[in-house]
């Protein structure tokens, strides 16, 4: 079990746990390791702190809870620096931003592609895509509204 | 800053592997052709500084923040 100082207190983690970024995340190149933190409540978010820097920490969700049609199919380039096998799938995580106005948003423009077995993460820009990187959360119940329209 | 004068069709060389070539000039604008191996990441300047701006912004949250959205988002319920 190790330690870290955060701006939210003190955090154990273990090691074998850590969530690694081979290229940080975009402006935060250094930044290599998080601790996946749980969130205390339930709901789809979680977050992650920086390992190498106390005051950085992310709040993260599934993009698929709120966006159910939400796939980034990895390059390969991706592929490779996530290590996935042939026909290893990855999971994409969204960067949710909470304003100083209190908006809540999701990078959809810029997911975060995560392969389980290798607890691999790197951070992709998708260019010329529909996504925004500000999109609105929207409610549980418009998510609703969106999947009884689907079915 | 290194600053060259290259023409249409002309090109510059970095290192090894990567080689830029001007397409085209039309209309104030430049159409540059890059070949790079398939590991270098390529983004334009202000598609990567955006991001890099709204990661710096999305580090500016509390806890509490996230606890009243999460309530928000789950109608209150906790685990138990």
């Amino acid at each position: 079990m190790n330690k870290i100082q955060s701006r939210f207190g003190e955090i154990e983690y273990q090691p074998e746990n850590l969530l690694h970024f081979p290229e940080g995340l975009i402006g935060f190149e250094n930044l290599r390791d998080f601790i996946v933190m749980p969130n205390e409540k339930e709901g789809p978010l979680f977050w992650i702190q920086s390992v190498e820097d106390s005051a950085i920490a992310f709040i993260l969700t599934d993009p698929t809870n709120f966006f159910l049609d939400y796939k980034v199919a990895p390059d390969q380039r991706e592929r490779q620096k996530l290590q996935l096998e042939e026909d290893e799938e990855c999971f994409s995580l969204a960067v949710v931003t909470v304003s100083p106005e209190r908006q809540i948003t999701l990078n959809l423009a810029a997911p975060i592609l995560f392969a389980p077995e290798t607890r691999t993460a790197l951070q992709v820009i998708l260019e010329g895509t529909k996504y925004q990187s500000r999109t609105p959360l929207p409610t549980i119940e418009e998510a609703r509204q969106t999947a009884e329209q689907k079915t | 800053m290194l600053v060259l004068t290259r023409k249409a069709g002309e090109g510059i060389v970095i290192g090894d592997n990567i080689k830029i070539t001007i397409v085209e000039l039309k209309g104030g604008g430049v159409r540059i052709g890059i070949d790079a191996p398939v590991e270098q990441k390529i983004y334009r300047q202000e598609v990567y500084d955006r991001i890099c701006r709204e990661n710096m912004e999305a580090t500016q949250w509390n806890l509490a923040d996230l606890s009243d959205l999460s309530s928000s988002l789950t109608g209150g319920k906790t685990i138990k």
